[in-house]
């Protein structure tokens, strides 16, 4: 009998040590294909960037699987919805990790739908990049197995803020946010120029999400006499709030952030948009990074998706590279383990389209540069500015 | 003084279109006796069609209203006929799920149809500002005051003098003496939901012209809800002119109190009037609440 047990015990020994790594592997790879899951609002109105985002994702995905895949497997990308609602967003990363079986993932929808799957994502070990919103929880503490591509919202405040006020010292300034983490966070770095440089705030508003009449908002920050305005909406808040402007026949500085950077903006806003101040750590469309990047994706995508590409599209490809260029380095053979640590030894990895990206040791978020942008109407386009 | 005139009137120019959607919820509640919670997303996808046919058949302001009006007919229609009218007879609170439900699938439909970009609704008019004083009004703005004002006219003359408009009061009033009598409630239910779908989408395109498109547009529904409530859910004309009231009113809150509590006056108001008439400033007493 121990004899019996004693070759049965040698010869599954053998077949592990033969067929080892294969057993071994992680979940999302056969032998020639390799899956990465995202989950993006793609219904409602934040779908802006989630479908952008997804876009940037699949440029990045199609150019690799064009040039042969990840060491001979080729990328399978399973995008969900998960319309912006945090509850399907965990569901969705649930479904991707089970039941997709995902070997890695890109996204990954908004800041609080991010930091809500956060503990699963951790819990489940998965290589991730987050590129759509970056904000602090994501990468303090960081996290093993998640790496944050992008600039945090509030740096990116801070350096507009600054900037507008080196341009436009001894100035009365006014401020609208939105209620909710966005507008604390836009509010957050906005406080801490304000009290650095002893700005002189004489409006600051905050309006309720969903919000689409700024009228009376708009009145008071010209009875306020505001020289300078840090519209603090995302998109369709912004266009209001700068028609209101033109309405009321007044025109202050004003700067927005990168989540209202998005080209069609400018052609809503009319004339009133003309010379608005914006901060991003992407390229603008109109400069030679931004028209390689849009030549790139018309050879790589339908026509249907070339429309729907904006910055966000930027990041999701920037951190798809990274993602890619990781799991590649990890040779033939790929795991979890592996792609962490080549995730981790990411230097300088060129993108075209923002500064080079690194991470470290205990270093999961990327801290990209930022610059200041303005726009122009008669070219429907923002262009850096020093 | 200026200050208050231009809070009044911009709160004016919105509540305009909060009355227009309103009015649309009062017409079904009428009719049918129910709610639609679908109301804002019609609106909505009436406001895109107005968009497309904007964009691809004519830019000319009367061929995009005549197709909006048509469209937004059809559509008030098809809902009534294919999801509606097999929900006769069943509880008011299975049929009310189903405009719940209605309204997700239209406002997921934005995405499939059309995109989440937003978009400015181009027909040559409504963009441009008239000056009185220092105050600043869009031209789109004065058309859909003047709009609302005509249309309250016109259906307080439909209901009174139209047969069509009596058959519809009487649905309401009782729905199997109506039959008796020889009204088909199942026709006057089509009518009021194409003619509340009509309704609701001038709104929506009103709201296009002086804003924009975006997927976002079905919130208006949830601005008008208040002002029917306080106009009167069975109240066609009180419900226009409950839009007004939430209008002026938020806008006077916001400039007044501070941004914040612009969204939160016209609530505030409501609570307080139902509390005085829970059946609405012009509702009549025996509605049944959903």
């Amino acid at each position: 009998m121990m004899k019996y047990l004693a070759t049965a015990s040698l010869l599954l020994a053998g077949m592990y040590l033969s067929t080892g790594p294969t057993l071994a592997a992680d979940p999302g790879i056969t032998d020639t294909e390799i899956v990465i899951g995202d989950v993006e609002p793609l219904t409602g109105p934040p779908a802006l960037l989630g479908v952008a985002a997804s876009i940037g994702h699949k440029i990045a995905i199609a150019e690799a699987n064009n040039a042969g895949g990840i060491n001979g497997r080729k990328i399978k990308y399973v995008l969900e919805d998960d319309g912006y609602v945090t509850a399907r967003t965990i569901q969705g990363v649930k479904k991707v990790i089970d039941v997709d079986k995902a070997f890695a993932m890109l996204g990954i929808s908004g800041s609080g739908q991010s930091i809500a799957v956060m503990p699963l994502l951790e819990k489940s070990g998965i290589p991730t990049v987050i590129d759509v919103a970056p904000v602090k929880f994501l990468w303090e503490p960081p996290r093993k197995n998640v790496f944050v591509v992008g600039q945090s919202y509030e740096e990116g405040i801070i350096h507009l803020v600054n900037y507008l006020a080196e341009k436009n010292p001894g100035k009365k300034w006014g401020l609208i946010t939105q209620d909710d983490d966005y507008g604390i966070t836009v509010r957050d770095g906005f406080d801490t120029v304000v009290k650095a440089r002893k700005l002189n705030v004489v409006y600051s508003g905050n309006y309720k999400k969903g919000q689409q009449d700024f009228s009376s908002d708009m009145l008071q920050l010209k009875e306020s006499g505001a020289e300078v305005f840090l519209a603090g909406g995302i998109i369709g808040e912004n266009i209001a709030m700068m028609k209101e402007l033109e309405k009321l026949n007044i025109k202050p500085v004003v700067g927005i952030f990168w989540p209202g950077r998005v080209e069609p903006v400018l052609k809503l806003m009319g004339p009133a948009g003309d010379g608005i101040y914006a901060v991003d750590y992407v390229e603008p469309f109109a400069g030679p990074a931004g028209k390689a990047f849009l030549e790139k994706a018309k050879g790589l995508l339908p026509e249907a998706e070339i429309k729907g590409i904006n910055r966000y599209s930027m990041t999701g490809y920037a951190a798809a590279k990274v993602l890619i260029s990781a799991i590649e380095r990890c040779g033939k053979q790929p795991t979890w383990a592996c792609t962490i640590s080549e995730l981790e030894k990411t230097r300088n990895v060129e993108t075209g389209i923002m500064a080079p990206i690194s991470f470290g040791p205990g270093v999961r978020f990327s801290n990209q540069k930022l610059q200041i942008m303005q726009s122009e109407f008669s070219t429907l386009s923002f262009k850096p500015v020093n | 003084m200026q200050y208050f005139m231009q809070l009044v009137i911009s709160g004016v120019a919105i509540g305009a279109i909060y009355g227009l959607i309103a009015m649309g919820f009062a017409v079904i509640y009428k009719s049918t006796g129910l709610v639609n919670f679908a109301q804002g997303e019609m609106t909505m996808i009436t406001a895109y069609i107005a968009w497309t046919i904007s964009t691809t058949v004519s830019g000319n302001v009367f061929v995009v209203t005549f197709g909006a009006i048509l469209a937004a007919i059809v559509l008030g229609l098809v809902i009534e006929r294919i999801v509606m009218r097999p929900m006769l007879g069943e509880p008011v609170f299975a049929t009310v799920m189903v405009t719940i439900g209605l309204a997700v699938i239209l406002r997921s439909s934005i995405n499939f149809i059309w995109d989440a970009y937003p978009h400015g609704l181009d027909v040559g008019f409504g963009r441009s500002i008239v000056r009185i004083g220092s105050i600043g009004v869009r031209t789109g703005q004065i058309a859909v005051i003047v709009t609302l004002l005509a249309l309250l006219a016109a259906i307080w003359a439909f209901f009174r003098y139209s047969k069509i408009g009596v058959a519809m009061r009487a649905v309401a009033a009782d729905d199997r003496t109506a039959l008796l009598m020889g009204i088909s409630a199942t026709r006057v239910h089509a009518l009021a939901w194409a003619a509340s779908s009509v309704i609701a989408g001038i709104g929506g395109v009103f709201f296009a012209l002086s804003y924009d498109l975006s997927p976002a547009m079905f919130q208006l529904g949830l601005k008008a809800f208040p002002a029917t409530i306080l106009g009167g859910l069975d109240a066609v004309l009180g419900s226009g002119l409950g839009g007004l009231l939430i209008g002026i009113t938020e806008n006077l809150a916001g400039g007044y109190v501070g941004s914040g509590m612009k969204e939160v006056a016209g609530f505030a108001m409501i609570i307080v009037v139902l509390m005085i008439r829970p059946f609405g400033i012009f509702g009549e007493r025996d509605i049944e609440r959903v």
